[in-house]
């Protein structure tokens, strides 16, 4: 059986972490991959779930979107799209389904957030005179902040774990070590790997919950300030 | 549609295992679950709590090949992905447990305790059938994910429907990705349908008060 110390030993050999295929250049990739689908999903999810929230229309298009996304292998997504669109455009298309498979947390949790604001503080806002836009920017979107918080902490979660899946179809990452030490029964490389993607992902889900802890205590601040 | 009629016995015994790997499971992490949240005492639940949350986070292919290393099993073959997808199972369950049972309204609980029935009369007859909705639920959830995550296992060797991805990559036929693309949002579909007529058929009250109204 493989042991603890075996692994220790790979993990703190300084050849393991430079090169091409090093540790820290699989692990800036898998980060970039990771965080520019994030990045895209939320550009694009945020201002639809916002606005479906705000206007009361499509909500039975949000709540389609995220029950058919769960029934949906992401690995076949990727798959799928890397085929279709041709090897020669794989990062495109990984990209693609990256952004496919963030944008449906998101964007259920810029819903949930706008919806869940008590209709008196929202008609408030409009009996004050403001305008939509205003509305969301003043009112909506503080007060939703740390439900959207919440839906990229489980993007992230499903990307992180779907860019993992990246080598097989010839990008990197810190799956690469996972599959080669699959293929040449490098149990070190093997362990290794999935070690620092566990480190990964906790550590990214910790900080995207303490965030989402962070936007919830300041509204319940501000509350008992007034 | 022609690659996948010509294959279809293959792409039937596939969905069998994935179905199979995907069902032993959800029981044993929802048993696993059940016992975690009623037999261990209020103090422990936070911290089960954010163990589960944590593990959730981790990537099922890392959890898979982590296994062998944490507990001896060997490195391919279904046996880590069956204990791999129970913990996620269980990760996933427990909240809908916890909250499925604690959402039973307290007067009711009450009620019965003083109408005299047992500990276990008032989980069988009480808490269990109004908990019912909430753990279907919770079910339909776990259900969903574990089909789809199952076809990782293929990566470690078990023939599953995601075997069709890998295959079909190589050998560049994207109707064999479509397929299991297919197969398996259909196995998801008919789970779901499953859990949810389970659940009506578990709650005939609610649709009887719902045809009085």
């Amino acid at each position: 059986m493989f042991s603890l110390g075996e692994l220790f030993d790979w993990l703190t050999d300084a050849e393991n972490w430079t090169g091409r295929y090093g540790l820290a250049n699989l692990f800036v990739e898998h980060l970039t991959l990771t965080l520019v689908s994030l990045a895209i999903a939320g550009l694009l999810a945020i201002p639809i779930g916002v606005a479906i929230g705000q206007s009361g229309r499509g909500e039975t298009l949000v709540i389609a979107i995220s029950s058919a996304s769960r029934a949906i292998p992401t690995m076949g997504l990727m798959f799928a799209l890397v085929m279709v669109m041709g090897v020669e455009f794989r990062q495109f298309a990984v990209v693609l389904a990256l952004v496919g498979i963030a944008i449906p947390p998101v964007l259920a949790g810029a819903y949930a957030g706008i919806k869940s604001i008590p209709i008196v503080i929202r008609e408030g806002a409009r009996a004050q005179g403001m305008t939509t836009l205003q509305q969301i920017r003043h009112v909506g979107l503080p007060l939703s902040a740390s439900s959207i918080a919440g839906g990229f902490k489980i993007a992230y979660l499903q990307v992180v774990s779907t860019v993992v899946l990246a080598p097989l179809v010839g990008l990197g990452g810190l799956g690469f070590g996972v599959i080669q030490g699959l293929a040449l029964r490098d149990f070190a490389q093997l362990t290794g790997s999935a070690a620092v993607i566990v480190l990964l992902s906790i550590t990214g889900e910790r900080l995207f919950a303490k965030a989402q802890g962070k936007l919830d205590r300041r509204l319940t601040l501000s509350k008992t300030n007034r | 549609m022609e690659w996948a009629a010509k294959n279809f016995d293959f792409v039937l015994e596939l969905s069998v295992t994935h179905l199979l790997i995907s069902l032993v499971p959800l029981v044993l992490g929802s048993v696993l679950a059940f016992a975690l949240v009623r037999l261990t005492p209020l103090k422990l639940a936070g911290t089960i709590g954010t163990t589960f949350s944590a593990i959730y986070a981790i990537p099922s292919l890392a959890v898979f090949v982590a296994l062998p290393a944490v507990i001896g099993t060997s490195y391919l073959g279904p046996t880590n992905v069956v204990i791999a997808l129970s913990i996620y199972v269980a990760a996933a369950m427990f909240f809908s447990i916890r909250d499925a049972f604690s959402q039973v309204s307290k007067p009711t609980v009450f009620i019965a305790r003083a109408q005299g029935l047992s500990p276990l009369q008032l989980f069988v007859h009480v808490e269990l059938p109004l908990a019912i909705p909430g753990l279907i639920a919770g079910l339909r959830v776990a259900a969903a994910s574990t089909v789809s995550m199952a076809s990782i296992g293929a990566i470690v060797g078990v023939r599953n429907l995601g075997y069709l991805f890998l295959d079909g990559f190589q050998r560049k036929i994207p109707e064999e990705i479509l397929t299991g693309l297919f197969a398996i949002f259909i196995i998801g579909i008919a789970l779901d349908l499953g859990l949810w007529a389970l659940g009506k058929a578990l709650t005939p009250w609610t649709r009887r008060s719902a045809q009085r109204v």
